[in-house]
């Protein structure tokens, strides 16, 4: 019983120090939960801001606390978040957590709570949750307004590639609402009545200022809207690097990633941090930052780059030694000392890099812009480098860089300058020829030389000294100064034996001399010309190797053989050469260039060996020859070109081309067919020889018609096509016509012309006329008596040449023989000339019947007229018309008394005397006939009517019947 | 190269206003005649919506189907043109003088959201064209008798125009900025109407009063206010 009351009591105490301890110890995770919650939200990063605090700690007591969070959204029990936050918890102390909300926090009511637990090692045994803390309701759709529709999230940041979650909010519920996203219709999940969430998957950039998402209700006008920033994607600085120039400041330099894209200021910013110094930086500049060396010495540094933008952080690394990455500043105070011909000094500074560091500098040498020395020296501050072997009177460019010798990282920059070297004596001697020309005696030497190259003028060269040795008189010197840049001088003397030397001279000296002799002997021996043939690299010229001594050979042409100046130019070559190539740009195709070689003697006498003509590129003759033609046959013509110039072509000519056109279808032989320019077809006579100037065509066709065409051919081709010449052979017997017939025609034709004027001469000679009573026209008269009626004697059968007037007194009537011989009065009808005042030298045959008495009264048979002839009817009777009409009535009045039968005709052959008016004569002495003689037709008259006819004159009207 | 060129064009076309705009260098042009011309060709070119609207509605991305049809002008921003018909001439001016001083405010609200430099150019020589355009009000209520007083030349600097309500969506100011300047466009388009009536009304009283003929200078006149509404300074006689 005493053991079972010792038992109880030992039970209780124990019982009761474990309540009491329990009840000290459990005491304290009670008073331990989390009070004061607040939670606040911030809708631009969808956050909710969770702050408490722990009252019941001890002071000065910390307790590692685990707080275990949870977040429901639109009701409790729909928990989305369940977390536990572990910290340090010191007495009133106020905790902090935030939570991101995926969902825009305006878009569903949130609630939050929470509980702590002790975690602490020191007080494993309360590791027990406290109770949770009420639920904190965010409701943010409370506090948006009365608008009919919201769309969140409000102008959210993020990166490209993102998810995002897009809700509306609607206050009506009748609408329907419709969302797009650049004007593509969305579709969400409706996550209550009025809400409704859009999740977007790996959103893209579209452009910089953002992405629009709007929501419109399907009636009214209400539109609502976000823009979502999409930036690109922030990428991390490259090529980060930090060197030294004066081991006192580190310039870091680095490539900021690509520009995020947008337009709104979604800011960088770099920090540079060093982590053995623990030092920071906060860059200024976007792609480079200083960073100042630290004093004690240090060597290594650890660098992080941090760039850092709204969305994203980036970071690189960079470890080194500071003394590795010295990039010296340039080299200053680079001068270019004791200049002399041939070598000079560059001496300099460099900037210190420590108290004990070696640079090694680089020296470069430029002459005409390429690097013609290069040479590494090693510098504590001073370096000096000397340059040799320059040429003298040349500019040249020295520059000197640096870098660090133990650990190179870079070189400084270059420092330059720039020096020309003194002169110096021209080294060579100048390149020199002649021409020699034999004028009025004296000796013309133009003597020539070529300009020194730099390398060998070693300096401007002033001028020329030719000095002229007379080999006849060695002693007789002779010095000439031609100043530069002179290339030549001419020279007159009297003899043309003289040893000439020339050189070159410079402000510091002279050149060696150039010796060329000129000889009395021109030595221009007839040389055959050969052809050489040119091509693009230039004319290949060889020449026969001369036997004896030859100092050397010497290529001369003119390099434009047209100019009168020739621009004169020359190759030297030496003794045991026997071929050069001469090329020149100044030749031209289609140029002949004329070349002369010589040798030259142990003398210096140049004597010329061998001519060359060539072009370097044959052209086709430009124009054709001005052809003649000759000795035209019927069979054949020559032709002849002999003034065409072959030698001013562009080419060798090498021969001629003919071509002959004809109607034969068929060339003739010695020529083929060919094909024209114009597709006609025409013989060709191909004349092969180039001095050929003749050509006679031959077999040809008399009276055929040819065209011809000449042109010349080089190696290249023919002429340019010219006009045709036409030509007709003559025919096969027109000679004969003109040797023979022409002259015979002439001749008959001069027979007959004397013949004919002969001819009159001989008929009076040998066979007068006899006339012939018969064929008289008064027998037509006579004849027409017959008719009882009176017959009318047709006055157009007589041509009176005179008319003679009687004065007659009306009724008496007399005999003819009672007529006195009155002088009768002449009307001259026919212009005889002369025969109107006195006797001519006409011989007059008339026609009128023979009467005596009418012969002794009137004179030369002139017919007699009726004196009743009133003047006025004269005056009409001076017609040459009026007249034998006049007459015909006369004669029809006469006739009608004359009775038929009675006609006795007598014939006379009248022959008119010299003198008229001479009757006695007439018989005795007839004249001789006169030239001009006529024979007129006689008409016979009866003796009856050999009165002296009464002649009527009509009037007009009578004279019409 | 056309937006290039297109840019080059607007901007001769904007020196060439400006320098017709003399009163920006200090003086005006005393012919009314010459000086409504120029505001008439100034209305003209600003009403176009290339020089604002468009490249503002491509840039901020709002030209998608169902959403550039809520880029309308809110009623009540700038005055119809039926208001602007009704008001004298002196008001008139005032009116556009004050709206415009309003919508060089706004350009600078909206250049915040324009950063782009070929964009910004093109917003900036909108600018220019608004302060020329207000320079030579200037001169033309110089020419109207009192209303000297009421309109004041542009200065060249940034005006001190209060600001305007912020809006925080970016999508709803974007928005605003669209329906702003198209309200913009359709006012001065209507702006361009009533000095073209301004005009017709001078050939009217031209036709009418051939006795009238332009006179240079500034003679004043006492006329009654209805007179006044029809006449310019520069037509009164003498």
């Amino acid at each position: 019983m005493a053991l079972f009351s010792a038992f109880q009591t030992t039970f209780l105490l124990a019982l009761l120090s474990l309540k009491t301890y329990q009840s000290e110890v459990l005491s304290e995770p009670l008073s331990l939960a989390p009070e004061s919650l607040e939670v606040s939200i911030d809708s631009a990063r969808q956050c909710l801001h969770l702050q408490w605090s722990v009252h019941n700690l001890a002071y000065h007591q910390e307790l590692k606390m685990v707080f275990q969070i949870e977040i429901s959204r639109i009701k409790t029990s729909n928990v989305i978040w369940v977390e536990n936050y572990s910290t340090t918890v010191k007495r009133n102390q106020v905790l902090r957590w935030n939570w991101e909300s995926k969902l825009p926090l305006e878009c569903a009511k949130h609630s939050v709570r929470m509980r702590g637990a002790v975690d602490d090692a020191q007080v494993p045994e309360l590791r027990f949750w406290s109770n949770w803390t009420s639920w904190e309701e965010v409701d943010v759709q409370s506090s948006l307004g009365h608008d009919p529709l919201f769309v969140f999230p409000k102008d959210k940041l993020v990166e490209e590639g993102s998810n995002v979650t897009i809700c509306y909010v609607s206050r009506s519920h009748q609408n329907n609402i419709s969302c797009y996203l650049e004007g593509v219709r969305m579709h969400g999940e409706q996550l209550d009545p009025n809400v409704c969430v859009f999740h977007l998957k790996n959103v893209p950039f579209i452009r910089e200022t953002g992405t629009n998402i709007y929501c419109k209700a399907d009636q009214g006008d209400v539109i609502k809207g976000i823009v979502l920033f999409v930036s690109k994607v922030f990428e991390e600085p490259k090529d980060f690097s930090c060197e030294t120039r004066d081991l006192k400041t580190l310039n870091c330099t680095w490539a900021p990633g690509s520009d995020a894209g947008l337009l709104t200021q979604l800011s960088q910013s770099y920090t540079l941090f060093e982590s053995f110094s623990g030092k920071k930086t906060l860059c200024k500049h976007k792609s480079w930052c200083n960073w100042q060396v630290s004093p004690d010495s240090q060597e290594m540094y650890n660098f992080t780059l941090t760039a850092e933008n709204y969305l994203r952080k980036r970071s690189v690394h960079l470890l080194f030694n500071l003394t590795h990455r010295v990039h010296p500043m340039a080299p200053f105070n680079v001068f270019v000392k004791n200049v002399s011909a041939t070598n000079a000094t560059m001496t300099w500074k460099v900037h210190s890099i420590g108290n004990y560091s070696t640079l090694l500098c680089q020296i470069e040498l430029y002459g005409e812009g390429k690097v013609i020395q290069k040479q590494n020296v090693s510098v504590k501050v001073n370096g000096k480098h000397l340059m040799k072997k320059l040429e003298p009177s040349t500019e040249y460019a020295a520059q000197v860089r640096c870098a660090n010798a133990h650990h190179f990282w870079k070189w400084s920059e270059w420092t330059r300058r720039n020096f020309t070297t003194a002169e110096a004596a021209p080294s060579e001697a100048p390149d020199v020829w002649r021409n020699v020309k034999s004028v009025q005696g004296h000796c013309v030497v133009t003597l020539f030389w070529k300009p020194l190259s730099k390398l060998q003028a070693n300096g401007k060269i002033l001028f020329y000294n030719v000095v002229l040795e007379n080999l006849d008189r060695p002693s007789t010197l002779k010095l000439l100064s031609i100043p530069a840049p002179a290339n030549g001088t001419e020279l007159t003397l009297d003899r043309c034996s003289y040893q000439i030397h020339v050189t070159a001279n410079n402000s510091v000296g002279t050149s060696p001399a150039s010796v060329i002799a000129v000889s009395g002997d021109p030595g221009n021996k007839e040389v055959e010309e050969e052809r050489v043939k040119g091509t693009e690299d230039g004319f290949c010229l060889s020449w026969k190797p001369q036997p004896g001594d030859v100092t050397g050979y010497v290529v001369e042409w003119c390099e434009r053989p047209g100019d009168p100046l020739c621009d004169l130019q020359w190759k030297n070559l030496g003794p045991n050469t026997t071929s050069t190539v001469v090329s020149s740009d100044a030749f031209r195709p289609g140029v002949r260039y004329n070349f002369r070689i010589y040798g030259i003697s142990t003398e210096r006498i140049p004597y010329l060996l061998e001519k060359k003509t060539g072009y370097s590129q044959e052209l086709v003759p430009s124009d054709n020859p001005q052809v003649l033609m000759s000795n035209l046959t019927s069979y054949s013509f020559t032709l002849s070109w002999k003034d065409y110039a072959a030698e001013s072509q562009p080419g060798f000519v090498r021969g001629y081309s003919l071509y002959l056109k004809s109607k034969a279808a068929r060339c003739l032989p010695g020529s083929e067919k060919a094909v024209l320019s114009d597709d006609s077809i025409c013989c060709k006579y191909k004349i092969d020889n180039p001095k050929q100037k003749t050509f006679v065509v031959e077999n040809l066709q008399p009276a055929s018609f040819y065209e011809f065409f000449l042109t010349p051919y080089t190696s290249v081709g023919e002429g340019p096509q010219g006009a045709f010449t036409k030509v007709t052979t003559p025919d096969e017997y027109s000679h004969i016509l003109i040797r023979i017939i022409l002259p015979m025609i002439f001749s008959i034709l001069l027979i007959m012309i004397l013949c004919y004027l002969k001819s009159q001469w001989m008929k009076e000679k040998c066979y007068p006329d006899i006339p012939d009573p018969y064929k008289s026209s008064v027998l037509s008269l006579i004849k027409s008596k017959e008719n009882p009626r009176l017959t009318i004697m047709n006055v157009k059968d007589c041509i009176p040449d005179a008319i003679e007037v009687i004065n007659k007194q009306e009724g008496t009537r007399k005999s003819l023989t009672e007529t006195e011989p009155t002088k009768p009065t002449y009307l001259y009808l026919l212009p005889t000339e002369k025969s109107h005042s006195g006797p001519g030298p006409c011989i007059c045959f008339e026609n009128f019947t023979y009467n005596q008495a009418a012969s002794d009264s009137v004179s030369c048979g002139h017919v007699p007229v009726t004196p009743k002839a009133q003047p006025s009817q004269l005056g009409l009777l001076t017609s040459s018309e009026n007249v034998p009409k006049a007459l015909g009535k006369n004669y029809v009045n006469s006739l009608g008394e004359i009775p038929a039968g009675e006609t006795n005709l007598n014939y006379v052959s009248q022959l008119a005397s010299p003198m008229c008016g001479d009757k006695s004569s007439l018989p005795t002495n007839p004249p001789e006939p006169a030239l001009c003689s006529e024979y007129k037709t006689q008409m016979a008259i009866p003796m009856g009517l050999a009165s002296p006819p009464s002649i009527t004159l009509l009037d007009e009207g009578e004279h019409d019947h | 190269m056309r937006a290039q060129l297109m840019r080059r064009t607007l901007l001769s076309l904007v020196l060439g206003l400006l320098f017709l705009s003399t009163p920006a260098m200090g003086s005006c042009l005393d012919n009314y005649q010459e000086l409504l011309g120029q505001l008439q060709k100034q209305a003209d070119f600003m009403q176009h919506t290339s020089m604002l609207l468009d490249p503002y509605i491509s840039i901020q991305g709002l030209d998608k189907d169902g959403l550039k049809e809520h880029c309308q002008e809110r009623p009540g921003v700038f005055p119809s043109k039926d208001v602007l018909q009704r008001l004298s001439r002196q008001e008139f001016l005032q009116i556009l003088n004050t709206t415009l001083g309003h919508v060089l405010h706004r350009l600078r609200t909206l250049q915040k959201d324009i950063l782009k430099a070929q964009d910004l150019e093109k917003l900036n020589i909108a600018k220019l064209n608004i302060r020329g355009f207000k320079n030579n009000i200037h001169c033309m209520a110089q020419l109207l008798p009192g209303s000297l007083e009421k309109t004041e030349p542009t200065p060249t600097g940034p005006g001190a125009s209060p600001s305007p309500t912020p809006i925080s969506d970016a999508f709803q100011r974007r928005l605003e900025g669209c329906r702003f300047l198209h309200g913009y466009h359709r006012f001065m388009h209507s702006v361009g109407q009533v000095f073209r009536e301004w005009g017709q009304s001078l050939s009217r009283s031209r036709r009418h009063s051939p006795r009238r003929g332009l006179r240079k200078g500034k003679h004043r006149t006492h006329l009654s206010s209805r007179n006044k509404r029809l006449m310019p300074r520069g037509w009164l006689p003498r």
